[in-house]
């Protein structure tokens, strides 16, 4: 396994800038998501690694080597495909012995790595099949096998969950974070499934418009966003606009007040962002804390979403653990007075010049 | 049989509970086929029993002198042996220069891809006689290869390239170029491109990628481009007449001869049959040959 | 001609039906005259000279049914014993009208049904069809090139090694020169071969139509040839650089005969076509456009052009009498030999 270094990626269609100076540092063993919506960049900078896109600009070194005009053949990357690409005219360990074929590998050692890795997918028993003959999830792990059986420098995958039903999707997701970890692999992974990404990856890069929003792990990504497109990004956020007035108080569009740490901004425009789950909804009105009514009530089973209309105009979402039968809050509805309350550090400012794709948010 | 396929729908229809138009729908086809196809066809093959005399221009009687005399004379087994070379020939390289172009047009983003597909297709809107008759202003002595390689000093006499067996390969290889092209562009375009990738990424460099994987993958559209071009060489009648001159023989002409020069009706449905049974047996062994090796090597490389 | 049952059945059942039936809407009696022709001028010519002068004022819708000469062929065979055939006149050429004579396909033209018969020439008349036009077969030369030929034999000049060029659909008439030039005669082909085959030593070059000789000509790759004297002054017209000279052996006459076919459906309209066909107003009009000479004595060119494309009342004396029976027993056998031993 070796080290991955993108710097300074770039890639032009004409005028139009796919992948803007991208630079990632991929540790052996680490297994970092390429996240964003489509069109950001991500396959792009995938495919570039890969070999399939030759970059405008930058540099990727594999291993301590500059692969960055190496054809896709001399690079050691091993690639799952969204649509795994499996030889439909070869058999499931024709398919997995493809690669070894190529580094001519003799015979019997081949023989004995491509069961192991059929093996390692649970797929030996289909050593025969031809890849028709199999269903989604079983192709994914051929191609995983097929992929892996090289030991390749850094293992790529696009996208590979996309084509499997939600079931499905959540044990592959195990399994491939199960494989990665034991031996170790490289890996750069290209979803646009938040969820998937925080799960899987040791850290993450968002990208958006190709260029890169943010890099870290989950928890940074989650606890600490950079931007208001990474908060509406990385799970949910509230988001309400508004300005600094002074250290340490805010003033939303609709006049609310708000006291919230402010360290690293002068008065002026800024937004706030507020996970709904730092929220906690109080029946009635009491003394401390921001007042409104339910307009909505969604219940989620373990949790249970209050969307709430603030005397300005300005809405919130806050998300608590599903009252208990005999809670004062199990009673609370539609049109209900309540009273929102969080801890002042769970807020966090950030610039406001960029939207996020969220559907919260107060203005 | 169309009251054949209504009885056999109606039985399937009562097994599945409920009516079924499927073979119904067969019937239409199969009565023009009939029409159109077997009986003219059985008609030119009851000809080709019969005699011919100059002047009852044809006799009735079943007799096999007509095909005897085909097959025991050299001149016209000849006229065969070319007829197969050429066909083989022309299917070869036709073969060899449509895969890039088809190729191509199959994995183009270019927007000029719908020109380019155009411009493949243009040719078809032309007839052969008149394409034929662009090759003579190419070719010919006074042509435009000619006098290119006379300016260059590259000969001092014209080169006799009109009514060559040469002129005849160029002249059907232009002509079926595009049904080639094609039927492999078709079928290309069916191949993801991520196969490819894939087996680039698993370390296959060009030649290895087509090799392995383009190519069996495009085996489909090489049989049917083969078997279409191989039959419209087989059969082909302008361009080797024009292009090839009174000296060169093939099938077609041949039998137009029999047919229009000499009114021998029979001779002429005995070279007419030996001609459809010939190509259609050198089609289906080809056929046969190109996917048994395919199946051949699919199992050869199967890891015991 | 009563041995054909079976192909006989098979003829009507199918290749009727598949011949006739895309051809021309089939003619009813009453004002209608569908006549089996050649497309481009020639048939602009026939509505031009008889369908419109001499057959609308009568009446008759002149319909063509336009194709080249092998399909009417099949159709007149094909349609042999049926009662309705599709046409009312069949043009061809002489020799494939003899073909099809011999099948007894055709009614005979009697003066009564149409009197203008008695001006056709005597040499080019036959019992079973009327001549429309003719030409005669001649040698074509580049006076440029050579001096004016005399006779046939004066091809085989070594001088003119390479420089004879032959259009391959003339195979017959090549036979005919080279056998009357070597003690054969119209109804003895036999000595042509040898006589051939000496051509062939002179690197005599064969093209596969006429168009193509007519481009050797022009390029000036061949200097000679025999051809019909029709198609000669077109090609002059066309710039072809070419003279005629009538063989001393005389001129082989080629005529396009019509006949009227025993199963056509509106015969009247067809005798009456064979007669607006022999006026000599109708006949003049395709000496000046193609170059062929009118069949009935009393139709007369223009003296200029009368000059480049008719031939003179001795030359006329000399025409070969063509032994249609002999060509047409012989025609397989000799394009057999031609195509394997000459071609070959």
């Amino acid at each position: 396994m070796s080290e991955l270094v993108l710097d300074r990626l770039r890639k032009e269609y004409g005028s139009f800038v796919a992948v803007d100076d991208v630079s990632l540092h991929v540790r052996e063993g680490e297994l970092v998501a390429l996240l964003g919506p489509s069109g950001c960049g991500k396959t792009t900078t995938l495919r570039m690694i890969a070999g399939f896109i030759e970059p405008t600009a930058g540099r990727i070194t594999i291993g301590g080597r500059d692969v960055t005009w190496d054809p896709p053949y001399r690079r050691d990357t091993g690639m799952v495909f969204q649509s795994y690409a499996l030889f439909p005219h070869m058999t499931v360990a024709q398919n997995v012995a493809f690669g070894l074929e190529m580094r001519k590998v003799p015979r019997a050692e081949a023989e004995t790595r491509v069961r192991r890795a059929l093996d390692l997918v649970r797929l030996g028993h289909l050593a025969d099949r031809l890849p028709r003959q199999l269903s989604g999830g079983q192709q994914q792990r051929v191609a995983l096998a097929r992929a892996l059986v090289v030991n390749p420098g850094v293992f790529l995958l696009d996208e590979p969950l996309s084509n499997l039903d939600a079931k499905l999707r959540l044990e592959v997701r195990v399994e491939i974070r199960e494989l990665q970890k034991r031996l170790g692999l490289t890996t750069v992974f290209v979803t646009h499934d938040q969820e998937e990404a925080l799960t899987l990856a040791d850290r993450l890069v968002v990208l958006d418009h190709g260029v890169v929003q943010q890099v870290g792990t989950p928890e940074e990504l989650y606890e600490a966003p950079a931007n208001l497109f990474v908060a509406g990004f990385i799970g949910r956020s509230n988001v309400l606009r508004g300005r600094v007035v002074e250290r340490g108080r805010f003033v939303t569009e609709a006049g609310l007040a708000l006291a919230v740490p402010t360290d690293g901004f002068e008065p002026g425009a800024a937004a706030l962002a507020l996970r709904p789950e730092r929220i906690t909804v109080i029946p009635g009105a009491a003394g401390n804390g921001v007042s409104g009514r339910v307009a909505l009530v969604t219940y989620l089973g373990a949790a249970t979403e209050y969307r709430v209309t603030l005397d300005g105009g300005e809405s919130l979402t806050a998300s608590m653990a599903t009252p208990r039968p005999g809670d004062p809050l199990k009673r609370v509805g539609a049109g209900d007075v309540v009273t929102l309350t969080w801890p002042a550090e769970t807020c966090r400012l950030l610039a406001p010049d960029r939207g996020a794709p969220t559907d919260e948010g107060g203005s | 049989m169309a009251r054949a396929a209504a009885l056999a729908a109606a039985r399937s229809g009562r097994r599945a509970g409920a009516f079924s138009l499927g073979p119904a729908l067969a019937v239409p086809a199969a009565l023009l086929v009939a029409a159109f196809l077997a009986a003219p066809l059985a008609v030119l093959f009851r000809y080709s029993l019969n005699r011919y005399s100059p002047r009852e221009f044809m006799i009735d009687a079943v007799t096999a002198e007509n095909y005897i005399r085909f097959f025991t004379d050299a001149y016209f087994i000849g006229v065969l042996a070319t007829t197969v070379q050429v066909a083989a020939v022309c299917t070869a390289v036709s073969l060899l220069f449509a895969f890039p172009l088809a190729y191509l047009l199959a994995r183009t983003d270019s927007r000029w891809k719908s020109a380019l597909v155009i411009a493949v297709v243009f040719p078809l809107m032309v007839g052969n006689v008149v394409r034929a008759a662009g090759w003579m202003a190419v070719l010919g002595n006074d042509g435009i290869v000619n006098h290119a390689l006379l300016g260059l000093g590259l000969v001092t006499q014209p080169v006799r390239l009109m009514y060559t067996p040469f002129a005849v390969h160029v002249g059907i290889i232009a002509v079926v170029l595009p049904y080639m092209i094609l039927t492999l562009q078709s079928v290309i375009e069916g191949i993801g491109r991520d196969v490819e990738e894939a087996a680039s990424n698993l370390g296959a460099g060009p030649i290895t990628v087509f090799r392995r994987v383009l190519l069996p993958l495009s085996l489909p559209g090489v049989i049917a481009g083969s078997t279409l071009v191989f039959i419209l060489c087989m059969n082909a009648y302008a361009t080797p007449v024009l292009l090839g001159g009174p000296q060169f023989k093939m099938m077609a002409p041949a039998l137009y001869d029999q047919f229009v020069r000499t009114t021998n009706w029979p001779f002429g449905a005995a070279l007419a049959f030996i001609l459809m049974v010939s190509t259609l047996v050198l089609t289906v062994i080809g056929t046969t040959v190109l996917s048994r090796r395919m199946h051949h090597r699919r199992l050869e490389a199967a890891p015991r | 001609m009563t041995r054909m049952t079976i192909g006989r059945r098979a003829l009507v059942g199918a290749a009727a039906g598949l011949l006739a039936a895309p051809g021309v809407p089939r003619a009813q009696g009453g004002g209608r005259c569908v006549v089996g022709t050649w497309g481009g001028d020639y048939q602009d010519l026939l509505k031009a000279n008889i369908d419109d002068p001499l057959m609308k004022p009568q009446g008759i819708e002149v319909l063509y049914d336009v194709a080249v000469a092998p399909p009417r062929k099949t159709k007149l065979l094909a349609e042999r014993m049926t009662r309705r055939g599709t046409f009312d006149v069949a043009c061809l050429s002489d020799i494939d009208m003899f073909e099809m004579a011999q099948q007894n396909l055709f009614d005979e033209p009697t003066p009564d049904l149409v009197p203008n018969m008695r001006n056709v020439i005597p040499a080019l008349a036959k019992r079973y069809a009327l001549p429309h036009i003719y030409s005669g077969k001649v040698i074509l030369y580049n006076p440029a090139k050579m001096a004016k030929p005399r006779s046939y034999n004066d091809l085989w000049d070594p001088k003119l090694r390479g420089r004879v060029g032959l259009a391959d659909g003339l195979y017959m008439q090549f036979i005919e020169t080279a056998a009357l030039i070597n003690g054969g005669s119209p109804s003895n082909f036999e000595p042509a071969k040898k006589k051939l085959l000496e051509l062939k030593a002179l690197g005599a070059k064969v093209y596969p139509s006429n168009e193509a000789l007519a481009a050797a000509l022009k390029g000036e790759e061949v200097w000679a040839t025999i051809m019909w004297l029709a198609r000669g002054f077109m090609w002059k017209q066309a710039g072809i650089p070419v003279e005629h000279a009538v063989p001393e052996e005389g001129a082989t006459p080629i005529v396009f005969d019509k006949a009227v076919p025993r199963n056509a459906p509106n015969k009247a309209n067809g005798w009456k076509w064979m007669q607006a066909m022999l006026e000599p107003s109708a006949q003049a009009g395709f000496a000046a456009r193609m170059g062929y000479v009118p069949t009935v004595r009393n139709a007369t060119l223009p003296e200029d052009l009368a000059k480049q494309i008719s031939f003179t009342e001795a030359e006329q004396e000399k025409f070969v009498k063509i032994d249609y029976q002999y060509i047409a027993d012989n025609n397989a056998a000799y394009l057999d030999w031609w195509t394997r031993e000459f071609k070959g």
